[in-house]
């Protein structure tokens, strides 16, 4: 009897929890309001006499002194799971000596781009790499480090995640926009001069692929899909010099994608592509390439060039004994006699607008412990963050060629690029891999010419443009 | 002092208790079939109605999402592909029958090349990807192993890149996997079947293949349909292959990679949602136009029709009418 009983009542408890399962979400929601509602009236209340929301701004943190004595354990999410047991214990170290009583737990995610869209609405988290998410949305999941202007006097690509003037996102650090390559091999095909033109890039490849037929000019890394993604990233500064491109002019433009005629903008970058996979200077299978492979080739020197951020270029140092070889240039364009290079922030730090004051404010003191101090730019052979960080030796090459990082959109237009991009299905710098990817297999099979291609990524464009009632010319 | 209602003994009721039991067994797996199932199934029906990404507000849309699924022409062209699938799961058939039957009998080393066959069945479907990506890399295992038939790498295929083969390459890693179960279930069937059926035909001088055709065939109908209908419904929603090898790529994406790039990368849910209900409405379609095809076409002796049951029935009647006298017993 009692035995049934208590079968009984586990069951109702069940029940009782699997319906609550059920009803979370709008329990969720209600939540994220009042506790939006409490912060409205906290702020309202605290007006002049509190200055404790103050506080929370980013560029007042004096590393070692602000918060010294904050007691508090934050949890950080991140991309990097090749630095989950190497770099990430040595920073929590280094910054427990500043903060001992801060304590720092990481948690890093395979697939990130998808779990952590997934995991932003969990909440159990306190600081994230900010995923795809809306301009608009930031205030509802991150707290602000403060306003655009007085941030960007203390952090390069402050603008990266700017909604209403207010800063979401600390890059962790920045990447160049260039080229990867083998300087023995550049050397070898009797290339002194690093080309500066896609056609000087041509006949560079053809010199390579003449000079010694077993190395693979020019690697596109196809069946890795992000890497042909990649390509996105050259169409705005490298192939403009305008760092109004990406964000501004971009999504009001009603051909973008059209032949310029002097060999810069988005046409001339997808043109190297599609030219030098239908001439035959890429790898003869292209659907069977292998990025964990291609760092050695290009070590070895069976590689002449990849085309990757410059974050490519330690991996492709460090593996294998060629070290020395490798080499980073800017994206073969050049536009009225300059070179530009894009360079743009890696993902961006974002605080949970959900946790705890102390984890806010630990969490804040941690970001700009991991700008300022952890050197992990220098590490990645990134761009620093700190506006005071000097630039890596990698960059030698970018000798006179000026970095162009993209501006941010006009306000009102935030979420512009992103409703074209899913409306247009083109995903621009948004993990459009598959268009690109299409581009290397029209060239091989030669059933579509390049202009065509162009044509229908203009025509895809121009009518989301239409359904969105966003203006173009 | 009697109360008009104990609540202990209505409690303990036979009626109650066989209530009680019958709820508390079926109550846990209605709930994690509704919670797991129908909830989400429900959601997702009613995410095919909007215009939405994973986050951000969504919009109303009504029809307009099941509308662009039949507009554009890569939803359906991805059913194309199908077909290669389909054929696949057709040939996959034929062979899982003709080893069934080979194993069924008496084979020496029998056992090993059951499970020989029914191994791959066993590896995770993402791993046998990763196996067959290198298998058809350039010069790799499936190269070199022709190689040793004295082919020469410039008369072979790129097994992936080349897009009128690609799509048979992919269909084949299928068939390698899903055979052997196939075989493992149409052995069961064969096992099934009276040994002494073999023993009479035997005697009639049938041999094996009429065995075949006449004893085996007809005793595992069901299994072959059932089979049929899986592996058909199956290659509609054809993914892993596909995902896994060569990532959708090259003209390979069927209707599942499609839907998984239109949700996850280009994040149009609400498009994605609505391809994902007329599928299912198409397998459904599908499986009814077998269950059809099949009751018509393929009638065994052992389900007769109704119709000839009452005709006996009437005959019998007819003959006791006629030879009235004292055949009245042969009516049942």
């Amino acid at each position: 009897m009692k035995l049934k009983k208590v079968m009984a009542l586990s069951l109702a408890a069940a029940l009782t929890c699997s319906l609550a399962g059920c009803g979370n979400e709008t329990a969720q929601t209600a939540q994220s309001s009042t506790t939006a509602d409490s912060k409205e009236s906290t702020e309202t209340q605290s007006g002049g006499e509190d200055v404790l929301e103050e506080e929370l701004g980013y560029a007042d943190i004096v590393l070692g002194e602000t918060y010294a004595d904050l007691t508090a354990s934050i949890k950080v999410m991140s991309h990097r799971t090749d630095l989950a047991d190497t770099k990430f214990p040595e920073y929590i170290a280094a910054f427990n000596e500043m903060y001992p009583n801060i304590t720092v737990e990481y948690e890093t995610i395979t697939d990130y781009a998808e779990q952590a869209l997934l995991r932003i609405e969990q909440s159990d988290w306190d600081i994230m790499m900010i995923p795809a998410v809306d301009k608009k949305d930031l205030g509802t999941y991150f707290v602000p480090y403060g306003d655009l202007e007085t941030v960007s006097e203390q952090v390069r690509f402050a603008n990266t995640w700017v909604f209403d003037d207010l800063v979401y996102g600390i890059p962790s650090t920045g990447n160049a926009q260039g080229i990867v390559y083998n300087k023995q091999v550049f050397a070898d095909a009797g290339i002194t001069q690093l080309p500066t033109t896609p056609d000087e890039f041509m006949s560079a490849l053809q010199a390579i692929k003449e000079s010694n037929p077993d190395v693979i000019p020019l690697y596109t890394n196809y069946a890795a899909e992000w890497t042909m993604g990649a390509w996105d990233a050259y169409i705005g500064g490298s192939a403009t010099g305008s760092a109004a491109f990406m964000n501004q002019e971009l999504i009001h433009s009603a051909s973008p994608f059209s032949d310029r005629g002097d060999g810069t903008g988005p046409y001339a970058v997808y043109k190297l592509l599609y030219d030098a996979v239908a001439l035959g200077y890429t790898e003869e299978d292209y659907t069977t390439t292998d990025w964990e492979g291609c760092k050695g080739m290009i070590n070895n020197g069976e590689i002449g060039c990849m085309v990757l951020g410059s974050w490519a270029y330690s991996q492709m140092v460090e593996a294998g004994p060629n070290g020395d070889d490798i080499g980073y240039m800017s994206f073969p364009i050049t536009v009225d006699g300059k070179q530009y290079a894009s360079a743009g922030p890696d993902y961006s730090y974002g605080i949970n607008v959900q946790s705890s004051d102390d984890n806010k404010k630990a969490a804040m003191v941690y970001v700009k412990w991991l700008t300022n101090l952890s050197n992990f730019s220098y590490s990645e052979g990134g761009i620093p963050i700190d506006v005071n960080g000097a630039y890596p030796d990698l960059y030698s090459a970018f000798d006179g060629i000026e970095f162009v990082a993209d501006e941010a959109a006009l306000p009102g237009e935030e979420t512009y690029l992103n409703d074209l991009n899913t409306q247009s299905e083109l995903m621009i710098n948004a993990g459009g891999n598959r268009k690109i990817m299409e581009i290397v297999e029209h060239a091989a099979q030669g059933d579509m010419s390049y202009d065509e291609i162009m044509e229908s990524w203009n025509q895809a464009w121009s009518d989301a443009q239409t359904t969105l009632g966003i203006e173009a010319q | 002092m009697k109360t008009g209602f104990d609540f202990a003994r209505w409690f303990k009721g036979r009626k109650v208790q066989r209530f009680l039991v019958i709820f508390t067994f079926m109550a846990v797996p209605l709930l994690l079939l509704f919670v797991f199932t129908y909830l989400p199934f429900g959601e997702m029906v009613n995410f095919s109605f909007y215009n939405m990404r994973y986050t951000g507000t969504r919009t109303w849309v009504g029809l307009q999402n099941y509308i662009d699924v039949f507009r554009r022409d890569d939803c359906f062209g991805a059913l194309k592909l199908s077909f290669y699938y389909m054929a696949g799961a057709v040939v996959q058939l034929m062979l899982a029958l003709y080893f069934a039957t080979l194993l069924s009998f008496r084979v020496r080393g029998g056992s090993f090349f059951k499970g020989a066959i029914f191994f791959p069945y066993l590896i995770n479907g993402i791993a046998i990807g990763f196996i067959f990506k290198f298998f058809y890399t350039r010069g790799f295992v499936l190269d070199t192993v022709l190689g040793w038939c004295g082919f020469e790498l410039d008369q072979l295929p790129f097994w992936l890149r080349d897009t009128n083969i690609n799509n048979i390459s992919l269909v084949a890693t299928s068939v390698w996997r899903y055979m052997g179960q196939n075989m493992v279930l149409f052995i069961g069937a064969i096992m099934s079947v009276d040994g002494e059926l073999y023993e009479a035909s035997r005697l009639d001088g049938a041999n094996r293949f009429q065995q075949f055709i006449h004893i085996i065939l007809p005793n595992i109908r069901t299994i072959v349909m059932l089979n049929l209908i899986l592996s058909i419904t199956g290659s509609l929603s054809a993914f892993e292959p596909a995902y896994v090898i060569t990532s959708g790529a090259n003209g390979t994406a069927t209707y599942f990679v499609l839907m998984d790039e239109l949700a996850h990368v280009t994040q149009k849910v609400g498009l994605a949602s609505a391809m994902a209900v007329v599928l299912l409405g198409m397998i459904l379609l599908a499986t009814l136009l077998q269950k059809l095809f099949f009751k018509y076409v393929f009638r065994s002796a052992e389900d007769e029709d109704k119709g000839a049951g009452a005709r006996r029935e009437r005959r019998l009647a007819r003959y006791a009418r006629r030879h009235k006298t004292g055949k009245g017993e042969l009516r049942p």
